[in-house]
């Protein structure tokens, strides 16, 4: 409930503010632009006047009136100037006055052009003048035209343009001399008793429909015009029903009455600049004596109405001078009195946003936290579309809108110098550009001003900044391959619309033959963001591909055994791959702390075997050298001696193991030093056979040898090489069924050498079972007399010379392939 | 009875038991043992004694072998045979360049080491100086000599009884110290014969060479093979 209130007191105070700007603009810029005719604005009182009979207009009005009647009564010779009379106000639309007026003296005189001329030239010659001159100047581009014919320059299309407009101004100009030549002549003349007469008789019929003024004027005690029968001709000021205004001029003095009781028109008797009438009878302005006869009666109505007559197919206005002034001054009061409105109840709401302003602020917060979260870009477009449509605005209603063409005339007057007719007039302009304008100026000035001030950061927030955010921060979280793919179809998805504005601007171009400017500048923008975005995209990928150069490079690193992180990282921050690498590090520093670690163990592994090994040695030491002095004892029974065989015998097997056992481990950890040379391997194993050649000799099976003539040299460590085949031929020996062949071959392949040792088990090899695995051996109980490591140590020996050990077991026999490089 | 009881060997180990037997082994050849069990008193016992021959252990409380061998050695040219558990190259090498003049690995062979504590007596007693003697028909090698004009192998001072294709090899191998020979120019250059299936003769001549003049056949010093090439002799 309380969160509510305070929501609800928010929107109330805003828009309390918001309420009290837009009035206080209204009313202020409302009375600024108000421009009574003069009248002051102090002078509030008149302004608010609604009787439109104490305005100085019907004053006037009606003493121009008055002296038209006059004139008319008389047949004055200024007759001319009642027509002009009031061309500067407004009458109506619709009311082509001046038109009538030109109308009503063509046909008066028609007798038109004057015979009398006050040049030096007649009219005729003149005209006759120009008219050759004109000729002359046709000829001349005839000749023109004709040299054109002949594939003319430039030059001559620009200069027979120039003479073609100055043909034009020179029919122009003379068009305005045969006007003016009858205009001035015509009050020159002068007009006889019956022009002026049919003149006053013209001027009577087009004002005698305007019942708002009603008239009679006498001349002698003779009704000479009159539009009503209301008017009482007895000398008596009584008004008749619905006027209440009346003028009685009795050929001295003018005596008005209105609403009843009469008014003191003369004042002290003197005519001054601000007396309220200008009419005879002031003792500084007395009426000629041909005025002496006239009596006019005039009488206004209460409330003037728009007469007009042939309604239906052609409508006129009737002159309603009264009913315009009434209008008018009724518009503009009630315009003023809006304003005064305005103004009073935008300061009263104003002064009561004071007073909740802490909420109004708040409110600001509010909308300032809306407007965050819309793009820059879009603001910026919606301000320019914002100013542009006010200048549109301006354009259209104050310029081209504005009431009877001012600014029209303004710019006639400067000759269509715009810049020095707006200096000029600029106050002017300012002035009769509407409230709503400065109303939506305030309010977008307000609005960016609050953006600015509470959202830091302005341009954080543009469209552009946040989709350079998509592609770094926030993508970072995303799985490598998403973001790849996102990142291409952004990429195709900028350059689609890329090519769809493209088409749309080549089409609209080629469509409308104005270039549209708009569109281009569009288009260029559109590039300008499509070349930024690509280049963005593009950057990242080529960053990325880096990234990948340097983690390809990294993991054959690590392949090839390099475990020596790099500490360089901090370059790839915020990339693609950061992560990738970050881990890969991670995996190759694991690495080489397993790696070490399994150094260490496998050198603890050794020392272990070291130390053990030497411990069994001393020991050994002592039972072989007494076990040697056990045999030469001359004097044991028999069976003694078969003892001390047997421990000489299983000592020095012990012996054996103890050696192998540490070599197996040393050569294990890679730590056995090798000493390659080139050497042939048909060779090495004749020779392991001549030298094993007694125990073969001993043995109860057969040696079957296949080995070329020609040397097969190959990259081996000899004495290792020697002691691999003499442990593979001691198996032979000793696991080989009694009676059978062992088969030693030497085969060559293209490249590569194959020692074949093959032979047949005494008992069934174990299936599946690795024979190469240390301490095994083909017989469990383990008393065969090996010491299990034989296979080891040949496999293990092989593959340190660089050598293929393999071994197969098909049924009964056991195959060791030992397969090395022949060397060229 | 080769060794007389006035040749007086120090026997180091701080085993007993391998002392004791050592004890056994020598005197049975006929030497008079003296006995240490660790580094110090080997040097006191070295000071106070005439002695003719040191086997030393390696590993020794006290002092241990390679120590006491260095200060044997700042004052005694006797010579000194290091016994060791130790049976890499790189302890070989080692106890050799401190001084040692042979390197035997537990577990030795009793015959094998009384063998080389007979050698190494034989050169320091009767062949001490043996350069003085050496003329040029001579060719000497480590514990042999080979007389080209006798036509007769010495080991350690004594001629060894070898065949006459025996000693066409190892003139062979004499006149050419360190040099390989594949199996079948041994073959041509001592029976003069195209070789065919050598191999076998080659090595049978060799391991009964072997047999007379190593001391372990089974580990040979001098006529070594040079797997998958041939042989040669070693140049000491």
């Amino acid at each position: 409930m309380d969160t509510k209130w305070k929501k609800s007191k928010k929107i109330i105070s805003f828009v309390i503010f918001f309420l009290g700007v837009c009035l206080t603009l209204e009313g202020l810029t409302g009375l600024l632009r108000y421009n009574p005719h003069g009248i002051r604005i102090s002078q509030i009182d008149k302004l608010l006047e609604d009787d439109y009979q104490q305005s100085d207009r019907f004053r006037s009005y009606i003493s121009n009136r008055l002296e038209c009647f006059l004139i008319m009564a008389t047949g004055g010779q200024n007759l001319w100037d009642i027509w002009r009379y009031g061309s500067d106000v407004y009458y109506g639309e619709g009311y082509d006055y001046e038109g009538y007026i030109e109308s009503i003296f063509n046909e008066i005189y028609e007798d038109g052009y004057s015979e009398t001329a006050e040049w030096n030239i007649s009219p005729d010659d003149l005209y006759n003048y120009l008219k050759d001159l004109y000729e002359f100047q046709n000829n001349y581009l005839e000749i023109i035209d004709s040299l054109s014919d002949m594939k003319a320059p430039k030059e001559l299309e620009s200069y027979r343009d120039n003479m073609e407009s100055y043909r034009d101004s020179l029919e122009s100009y003379l068009e305005n001399l045969e006007y003016y030549s009858g205009y001035s002549n015509r009050s020159a003349k002068h007009l006889t008793e019956e022009q002026k007469k049919q003149l006053a008789q013209k001027y009577h019929e087009s004002i005698k429909g305007d019942q708002n003024l009603l008239y009679t004027i006498l001349y002698d005690g003779k009704v000479l015009y009159s539009n009503s029968d209301l008017l009482k001709t007895d000398g008596n000021l009584n008004t008749p029903d619905g006027y209440n205004f009346l003028l009685y001029f009795d050929g001295e003095k003018v005596r008005i009455v209105k609403d009843g009781s009469e008014l003191d028109v003369y004042g002290d008797g003197y005519y001054r600049d601000d007396s309220l009438w200008e009419v005879p009878g002031y003792r500084n302005l007395q009426p000629a004596e041909s005025l002496k006869k006239v009596k006019v009666y005039m009488a206004a109505a209460k409330a003037p109405v728009l007469y007009t007559e042939g309604y239906g197919s052609s409508t006129r206005q009737l002159e309603s001078s009264l009913y315009w002034i009434q209008h008018n001054l009724n518009g503009r009061r009630i315009f003023l009195i809006n304003s005064i409105v305005c103004l009073a109840s935008g300061a009263a709401f104003l002064l009561l946003s004071l007073f909740c302003r802490k909420s109004r602020r708040q409110a600001a917060t509010d909308i300032a936290g809306i407007q965050a979260k819309i793009w820059v870009e879009f603001k910026v477009l919606l301000s320019g579309a914002i100013l542009y449509l006010l200048y549109l605005f301006i354009l259209i209603y104050v310029i081209n809108g504005s009431e009877y063409d001012l600014w029209q005339e303004f710019f006639f007057q400067y000759d269509y110098n715009y810049t020095a007719a707006i200096s000029s007039y600029g106050p002017l302009l300012l002035a009769s550009i509407p409230s709503i304008f400065w109303i939506i100026l305030f309010w977008g000035i307000y609005f960016l001003w609050n953006d600015l001030r509470h959202n830091k950061g302005f341009w954080k927030r543009s469209l552009v900044a946040g989709l350079c955010r998509k592609f770094s921060a926030k993508e970072l979280n995303r799985p490598l391959a998403k973001k790849m793919a996102r990142r291409s179809a952004a990429a195709l998805a900028a350059a689609l619309a890329y090519g769809i504005l493209a088409l749309a601007t080549v089409i609209l171009n080629s469509v409308s033959r104005p270039i549209n400017y708009g569109m281009l500048l569009l288009f260029l923008l559109a590039s300008a963001g499509f070349l930024a975005a690509e280049y963005l995209i593009g950057r990242k990928n080529a960053e990325t591909a880096l990234d990948m150069e340097t983690l390809s490079r990294r993991i054959s690193e690590i392949r090839n055994g390099n475990y020596d992180s790099c500490s360089t990282d901090a370059q790839f921050a915020g990339h693609d791959l950061e992560k990738v690498i970050e881990q890969l590090e991670d995996i190759r520093h694991g690495m080489a702390k397993a790696v070490e670690e399994q150094m260490k163990s496998q050198q603890m592994k050794v020392e272990l075997i070291a130390n053990v090994s030497h411990d069994i040695k001393t020991p050994l030491t002592s039972i072989i050298s007494y076990v040697e002095f056990l045999k030469q004892e001359k004097n044991l029974p028999e069976h003694v001696m078969d003892y001390v065989k047997i421990l000489d015998e299983k000592s020095q097997r012990l012996k054996n193991m103890v050696q192998d056992v540490f070599t197996v481990s040393k050569a294990a950890s890679g730590e056995l030093p090798m000493c390659m040379e080139q050497l042939d391997f048909g060779k090495l194993l004749r020779q392991t056979l001549a030298d094993m050649e007694e125990q073969i000799a001993g043995s109860s099976v057969t040696f079957r040898t296949q080995l070329p003539d020609s040397p097969v040299m190959i990259m081996a460590d000899g004495q290792r090489m020697y002691r691999v085949f003499q442990n593979l031929f001691q198996n032979a020996l000793q696991y080989s069924l009694s009676g059978s062949r062992v088969y030693v071959t030497l085969k060559t392949d293209k490249s590569l050498a194959v020692a074949s040792v093959k032979n047949t088990s005494h008992v069934e090899p174990e299936k599946g079972k690795d024979f190469t695995e240390r301490f095994a051996r083909g017989d469990q109980s383990r008393t065969d007399g090996g010491s299990g490591l034989g296979l080891s140590i040949a496999q293990t020996f092989t593959e340190a010379c660089g050598g293929n050990f393999s071994l197969d077991i098909d049924t009964d026999r056991f195959i060791v392939n030992i397969s090395f490089q022949i060397q060229p | 009875m080769v060794g007389s009881m006035d040749e007086c060997i120090l026997v180091v180990d701080d085993d007993r038991e391998i002392v004791k037997a050592l004890g056994i082994l020598l005197e049975g050849e006929g030497y008079r043992v003296l006995k240490a069990y660790d580094g110090l008193q080997a040097l006191d016992i070295l000071s106070s004694n005439q002695v003719r021959l040191v086997l030393i252990d390696v590993m020794m409380p006290k002092l241990d072998g390679l120590s006491a061998l260095m200060r044997i050695r700042e004052k005694q040219n006797i010579p000194i045979i290091v016994l060791s558990a130790k049976s890499e190259d790189t302890d070989k090498v080692l106890g050799l360049s401190m001084g040692a003049d042979d390197y035997v690995a537990k577990p030795y062979h009793p015959a094998e080491l009384a063998a080389r504590v007979k050698s190494q007596l034989r050169r320091y007693t009767s062949l001490g100086d043996i350069h003085a003697g050496c003329r040029s028909t001579e060719i000497k090698n480590g514990r042999l000599l080979y007389s080209t004009e006798e036509r007769v192998l010495y080991a350690d001072g004594e001629p060894v009884k070898l065949t006459a294709t025996e000693t066409r090899i190892m003139e062979l191998f004499m006149r050419n110290l360190g040099r390989v020979f594949p199996a079948e120019e041994i073959y041509r250059r001592v029976w003069e014969e195209e070789a065919f299936a050598s191999e076998n003769t080659v090595m049978v001549h060799i391991r009964r060479i072997r047999e007379k003049l190593e001391l372990n056949p089974k580990e040979p010093e001098y006529i070594k093979v040079v797997w998958g090439i041939g042989y040669k002799m070693e140049k000491k």
